[in-house]
């Protein structure tokens, strides 16, 4: 089950960000998700349904279980904190 | 960026080893360099020395090696391997075989070097899939 990105909601507000997922959060978004969160010094959260993860553990990214059409938050704190969460946000809400 | 650190599927299934390599790779990244030791040498269910050690010189690329045993003698084989030809760098890791593999190449795709790469492997145990 996939929908394109139009359908995705995303709403920024200084160094965090809330994506309406298009797809389940499965295993090769979220090995994206990790390879990405390498790339940058800031610290990075992923909350969902009350959990929060450090993305750079797509085990942990995959067992949250996030389904298509629920909401993810990305957080990041540090000095690229907008860019980490930027790239981030667009891993989610493009993901099939 | 420095070398990638290799990792080592070693199981009793040629097809089970196989298929797992082409898992991390979708999952994680055809960057790192994994290679598989699966069955004994004529193809059959069982572990073969040679193919690990074999592997273990596939998968170096100078970051170091994890070697990942699904169970039972895959375990005593590598372990036995690693015995007759030590190595600082390369590690024998105790971790589930799919989850392990799969956090070890991401990890390793985002440029862990061996001893974060051992670490996520090892971490695989203590995370829930439900």
């Amino acid at each position: 089950m996939s929908t394109n990105s139009d359908s995705t909601a995303t709403t920024t507000a200084g160094h965090e960000s809330d994506v309406v997922l298009p797809a389940n959060l499965h295993a090769r978004p979220a090995g994206q998700l990790a390879r990405a969160a390498a790339e940058f010094a800031s610290t990075v959260q992923l909350e969902y349904a009350g959990r929060t993860v450090n993305p750079a553990g797509v085990l942990a990214v995959m067992g949250l279980g996030a389904t298509a059409g629920s909401t993810v938050t990305v957080r990041a704190d540090g000095p690229d904190a907008e860019q980490a969460v930027a790239a981030l946000a667009g891993i989610l809400a493009t993901a099939e | 960026m420095n070398a990638p650190v290799g990792i080592v599927l070693v199981s009793h299934s040629a097809e089970l080893a196989s298929g797992l390599r082409l898992l991390v790779e979708q999952i994680g990244s055809e960057d790192v360099p994994v290679a598989t030791a699966g069955g004994t040498d004529d193809g059959r269910i069982g572990t073969s020395y040679d193919l690990v050690l074999n592997a273990i010189k596939d998968a170096d690329r100078g970051g170091g090696v994890v070697v990942l045993p699904d169970l039972g003698s895959s375990v005593l084989t590598a372990r036995t391997v690693l015995e007759d030809h030590p190595r600082p760098d390369v590690t024998l890791v105790d971790a589930p075989f799919v989850e392990g593999a799969v956090a070890a190449v991401v990890t390793a795709a985002s440029g862990g070097d061996l001893k974060t790469v051992v670490d996520a492997a090892k971490e695989a145990r203590n995370v829930h899939k439900l």
